[in-house]
C-alpha cells in the first residue's frame, strides 16, 4: 500500500499548486488534502481548469545503513493529468534497488556460527561474537499507482485508486477508494477511505513450516510454496481550519491483516536453559554445508488488528511554518508506540527555505517477541525475535534545502539520519546472554533530491 | 472498554459541534492557501518516509493508509 500512498499523494500535489494560483476556496484544498492523507491518492483539489494540464513530481532517494546493512537507491515519479471540470488523473511509479545485510534473528555466540541459506542452496558463516546477519538480501522493487478523482456534488470529492508491486519474492495488489465533504462554510473537512490488498509472499526457496528447524543445505523438506495476506484499511478524518494561521487534522485508522504474517527468512536461536548459548547441531556437518546449531523459523499470529489515532497541525508565524504532528498506535499484538514529528519552515529569501526536523519514535515489544527459544521449557506457540517487534527508539534528524529554479520549478534536497536503540526485556536473558549485546542497533542516512514541475 | 467508547464518542461530537464556530471567511485565506500550509506539503517525501518507517518500525499510517505493499516487513 507504500504504492497507494504515493498515489495518494499526487492528490496533495495538485493540492497544493491549486491553492497556490486560486484561493478561492481553501477548504476544497482541505477537503483535498484530507482525502490525500487519507490514503491513495485521493482527491486533490481541484478547481476548474479552463485547459488540461500536467504535473510532474520525481524524486531520488538514498537510504543506506552502516555495518554493509541495508541499501536502497530509490525512483519515484508522480504524473498528474488535470482535466477540465476538476477531474484528474495521476499514475506513480516507484522503482527500488536493495541490496546488504539484515539480521537473521539468530543470537550472538562466542564461536563462528553457520546458516543454511534461504534458498537452501548454500550456507554463509558468521565471526564469533558477531550479529547473525543474511548477506543474501537482494531485490528490485517496482511499484505502480493509478488514482482517479472528481468532484461529487457541490462539496464533495471523490477519489478512485489502485495499486500493486512487484519485487522477487512478493506481489502487492490493492484497491481503494475516499470521500471527502466540506461543511461549515468549507473549515471544516470530513473524510472517510478503505483499501484493501491480496499480497502473495513467494518466498525465495519457499516459506518454512513455522518454528520448523532450519535445514541442512539442499534439504527444502519444510518449505510449503507461496502464501498469501489479505489487509483493510480504514481511516476516518476531520480537517478543521481555527484560524487565518492555524489549520489541524486528527485522523482514526483501522487495520485488519489477515493471512500469511511471518517473515519468511527470520529465524530463533534455539538455547540451553543455563547457559543461554545455542544448542549444537546433534548430527555431523555434511559436505554441502547446514546450520552450526539448532535454530527454528518464526512464527507470528495469522491475524492482526491495528488502531492508530493521528493529529496534525501546521501553524504560520510570520511567514514561518510550524508543522508538529503525533501518532498514537496499538494493536492486538501488544505492540504501542508513540511517534511525535516536528518541522519547521523557515524562508530564506525569494522561493528558498531551510525546514529542520526531528522526530522521536518509541515502541513496546510484540507479546510473542523472543530474543531466543528456551528449550528446557515447551515451545511458545508464537515467537519471533525480529527487531523491529522489539522494545526500541528511534530519533530521526534532519535539514531539507528547498529552492525555485530559475524557470520557476520547484527543487528540494533533505538530509537526514535516522538511528534505532533497543533492549530486550531482562527476563528473557539467559545466562551468558546477559554479558552480550542482544539487540541489533540501526544507524541510517537518508538523501532525497526532489523535482517539481508543471506545463 | 464500553465506557471509554462512549467517551471518545462524546468528545468527538463536542469537538466537531465546537468545529462550526471556528474558521476563517473565504477572504482570509490567504495564509491557509499557501503550498508550505498544505497538511502534506511534500507527497513524495510523505510517501518515501512512510515507506521507511513502515519496512523498519511495527507501526505504519495514521497520516493515511499505512505503508506496505512490500514484502520488506
Amino acid at each position: 500500500m507504500a504504492a497507494a500512498l504515493v498515489a495518494a499523494d499526487a492528490g496533495a500535489i495538485e493540492m497544493s499548486k491549486y491553492s497556490r494560483k486560486n484561493d478561492r476556496s481553501v477548504s476544497v484544498t482541505l477537503a483535498a488534502a484530507t482525502c490525500a492523507l487519507l490514503g491513495t491518492g485521493v482527491p486533490a483539489p481541484v478547481d476548474a481548469q479552463e485547459e488540461p494540464k500536467w504535473d510532474f513530481n520525481t524524486s531520488l532517494l538514498y537510504y543506506g545503513e552502516d555495518g554493509d546493512r541495508v541499501q536502497d537507491a530509490s525512483f519515484k515519479s508522480i504524473i498528474r493529468r488535470l482535466f477540465v471540470d476538476d477531474r484528474s488523473l495521476s499514475v506513480g511509479i516507484t522503482v527500488d534497488t536493495l541490496t546488504g545485510a539484515t539480521p537473521s534473528g539468530a543470537i550472538r555466540q562466542d564461536t563462528a556460527q553457520t546458516f543454511t541459506r534461504p534458498s537452501g542452496n548454500s550456507a554463509y558463516s558468521v565471526p564469533a561474537g558477531d550479529l547473525p546477519l543474511d548477506d543474501t538480501f537482494r531485490d528490485t522493487r517496482v511499484a505502480l499507482t493509478a488514482n482517479w478523482q472528481q468532484p461529487a456534488g457541490e462539496k464533495g470529492l471523490l477519489g478512485l485508486g489502485m495499486s500493486t508491486s512487484k519485487e522477487y519474492d512478493y506481489f502487492h495488489l490493492g484497491l481503494n477508494a475516499n470521500y471527502a465533504h466540506d461543511f461549515n462554510n468549507r473549515n471544516t473537512t470530513l473524510s472517510a477511505g478503505i483499501a484493501m490488498a491480496r499480497d502473495s509472499i513467494e518466498s525465495v526457496g519457499g516459506a518454512p513450516t513455522p518454528l520448523s528447524a532450519m535445514l541442512d543445505v539442499g534439504d527444502v523438506s519444510n518449505r510449503n510454496g507461496d502464501q498469501d495476506k489479505d489487509v483493510m484499511d480504514i481511516v476516518l478524518g476531520v480537517s478543521q481550519v481555527i484560524s487565518r494561521d492555524l489549520v489541524m487534522q486528527v485522523n482514526y485508522s483501522y487495520s485488519y491483516s489477515d493471512g500469511y504474517l511471518n517473515n519468511p527468512y527470520k529465524v530463533l536461536s534455539l538455547v540451553d536453559g543455563d547457559t543461554g548459548d545455542t544448542l549444537p547441531r546433534t548430527t555431523p556437518l555434511p559436505p554441502d554445508g547446514g546450520p552450526s546449531g539448532q535454530f527454528l523459523f518464526e512464527n507470528r499470529p495469522d491475524e492482526r488488528t491495528q488502531h492508530s489515532l493521528y493529529t496534525q497541525a501546521k501553524y504560520n508565524m510570520d511567514g514561518k511554518v510550524l508543522d508538529l504532528s503525533y501518532r498514537y498506535m496499538t494493536d492486538d499484538w501488544e505492540i504501542d508506540s508513540h511517534t511525535v514529528d516536528v518541522r519547521y519552515r523557515w524562508p530564506i529569501g525569494s522561493g528558498s527555505y531551510l525546514e529542520p526536523r526531528l522526530r522521536f519514535y518509541t515502541q513496546s515489544e510484540a507479546d510473542f517477541y523472543r530474543l531466543s527459544l528456551d528449550s528446557a521449557q515447551d515451545l511458545p506457540a508464537f515467537a519471533s525475535s525480529d527487531y523491529r517487534l522489539g522494545n526500541f527508539d528511534a530519533i530521526t534528524a534532519g535539514l531539507k534545502y528547498g529552492w525555485k529554479t530559475r524557470n520557476g520549478n520547484d527543487m528540494s534536497l533533505r538530509v537526514e539520519w535516522y538511528t534505532q536503540s533497543g533492549t530486550v526485556p531482562g527476563e528473557q536473558l539467559i545466562g551468558n546472554q546477559a554479558g552480550r549485546d542482544n539487540y541489533p542497533d540501526l544507524n541510517a542516512l537518508i538523501v532525497q533530491f526532489s523535482y517539481r514541475f508543471s506545463r | 472498554m464500553m465506557r471509554k467508547r462512549i467517551l471518545s464518542a462524546v468528545l468527538l461530537l463536542a469537538m466537531c459541534a465546537g468545529c462550526s464556530s471556528m474558521g476563517v471567511e473565504p477572504w482570509d485565506r490567504d495564509v491557509l492557501a499557501r503550498e508550505d500550509m498544505q497538511l502534506i506539503s511534500d507527497p513524495l517525501e510523505a510517501a518515501t518516509d512512510d515507506h521507511i518507517y513502515f519496512s523498519k518500525e511495527a507501526s505504519s499510517g495514521g497520516r493515511g493508509f499505512g505503508g506496505g505493499g512490500c514484502g520488506c516487513n
